[in-house]
């Protein structure tokens, strides 16, 4: 089995967490930390996953990643923080700790294939702009299969 | 040539004038496209994936186990999709163990990801197909004059490993593919900034996080004399038009810059009208960008 937390470890170990210089690349990448100085800030979050994990499951902080890739892209010891704050949201979710936001735009998914509700009538409006028609949702066996494949335990953390 | 058409939410919900642009365009290219009514959300790695990594992967992969089906190549208009589906194709086919297990989900609804599916969207496929030269052939009517501000979009290009698209520090081959239409591509800082569009949906501190980068990438194209911002992904879109309504609003900023897609671009430089392109659905006027150009 391929757990979460071994593929977190790989990425954590591999000896290049340790090989970060403090250089601040990924800091200095980031659009959320530049839209929210003071308040978001990579690198310090990329210490926290080794120094103070149970803290930073709690924190709104984990969430705030917008999954650009430019820190990994550009970090010069090739770690990829993007990948290592997914994975560590995870572990959030195991206990329980998905914003509000994040679970409602998955309930959506969910329920109708789609992150982005369609409004009633929709199918007529497309009509009228030439536009085939996409459904209320994707197609019932479709969506029978998505929520198979995230499962019970998944589909219960949404609800939560 | 076929694709198999890979929709994507907000593409195919919220961004209509997108959607008949990129349609109008590949049917006069001959493109054919191919479309399903199964294919589930690529399921963000910034979401789905967060919950549970192998069941996320798993999800995003059904949709290239269906490409694998179909044997055709997948086609999206979202650079999200493009990057999500990328994504996940380079993690399974670079971890074999990782893969077996997402398979093993994606077995118990009768479905495998071989490894043999590709992945390409709206920008990539003119590249790939056209390239800067073909678009200057299909160029009857050069858009002289205008002067385009190229805003690349994170996931077209981002990270390299990935989609390999284009180069991740300097990429090029959006403002290649404007300059072949006669358009010429404005330089300018903020050209391959992100948006936060498609990666962050924490309410209100996500939209103020959003519409301070908007008004960077806003400020920057205005002052380079831009007559429009020229995008690849709808989210982008979304973010750069809905800022500029925000910030009329908030502080008064009359931006009044339209953004448009590529395909916008390249469709008006074929000679197709502004109503096939669904340009009168953008929430920025794109009319004095057609009146510089002499279409009406």
């Amino acid at each position: 089995m391929v757990e979460t937390r071994d593929l977190l470890n790989q990425l954590l170990d591999e000896k290049k967490l340790s090989y970060c210089q403090d250089c601040g690349s990924c800091t200095g990448s980031c659009p959320m930390a530049k839209a929210l100085p003071g308040k978001y800030n990579p690198r310090r979050l990329l210490q926290r996953v080794s120094h103070n994990l149970p803290e930073l499951l709690k924190s709104e902080e984990l969430w705030l990643c917008a999954w650009c890739y430019r820190c990994t892209e550009r970090c010069p010891q090739g770690v990829q923080p993007t990948e290592i704050f997914l994975l560590t949201r995870n572990l959030a979710s195991e206990g329980g700790m998905i914003p509000e936001n994040p679970k409602a735009i998955m309930r959506e998914i969910m329920r109708s294939g789609r992150s982005v509700s369609v409004p009633d009538g929709f199918d007529e409006w497309r009509e009228g702009y030439g536009l085939p028609p996409i459904g209320a949702t994707i197609s019932p066996k479709a969506i029978e299969e998505q929520r198979k494949i995230f499962g019970e335990e998944c589909l219960r953390r949404l609800e939560a | 040539m076929t694709y198999l058409l890979y929709p994507g939410c907000v593409a195919s919900v919220r961004e209509l004038g997108y959607e008949m642009s990129m349609r109008a365009v590949f049917k006069r290219l001959g493109i054919d496209l191919k479309q399903r009514d199964d294919f589930n959300c690529c399921m963000p790695a910034c979401l789905v994936h967060s919950v549970d990594y192998k069941r996320g992967l798993a999800l995003t992969s059904r949709n290239l186990a269906i490409a694998e089906e179909e044997d055709l190549p997948l086609m999206t208009l979202c650079s999200s999709c493009y990057g999500n589906l990328s994504r996940a194709k380079y993690l399974l086919d670079s971890n074999p163990a990782l893969k077996k297990e997402v398979n093993g989900l994606l077995g118990e609804v009768g479905r495998e990801y071989k490894g043999k599916a590709k992945v390409e969207h709206v920008v990539t496929t003119i590249y790939k197909d056209y390239g800067p030269d073909g678009v200057k052939e299909l160029s009857a009517n050069p858009l002289k004059g205008l002067r385009a501000a190229p805003f690349y979009g994170c996931h077209l290009f981002l990270p390299q490993r990935y989609t390999g698209f284009d180069d991740s520090e300097f990429p090029q081959k959006l403002d290649k593919l404007i300059n072949a239409t006669g358009a010429e591509s404005v330089n300018y800082h903020e050209k391959t900034s992100c948006c936060i569009g498609c990666g962050s949906f924490f309410g209100k501190v996500s939209d103020e996080a959003g519409l301070k980068l908007a008004k960077n990438i806003l400020d920057d194209a205005k002052s380079s004399s831009a007559d429009a911002i020229v995008a690849t992904c709808p989210f982008c879109i979304m973010q750069l038009e809905v800022g500029q309504l925000k910030l009329r609003e908030s502080e008064g900023k009359e931006y009044e810059i339209p953004v448009i897609h590529y395909i916008d671009v390249l469709g008006l430089a074929m000679g197709l009208k502004p109503d096939e392109l669904g340009l009168d659905l953008r929430r920025i006027s794109v009319s004095p960008l057609l009146e510089k150009l002499g279409i009406n």
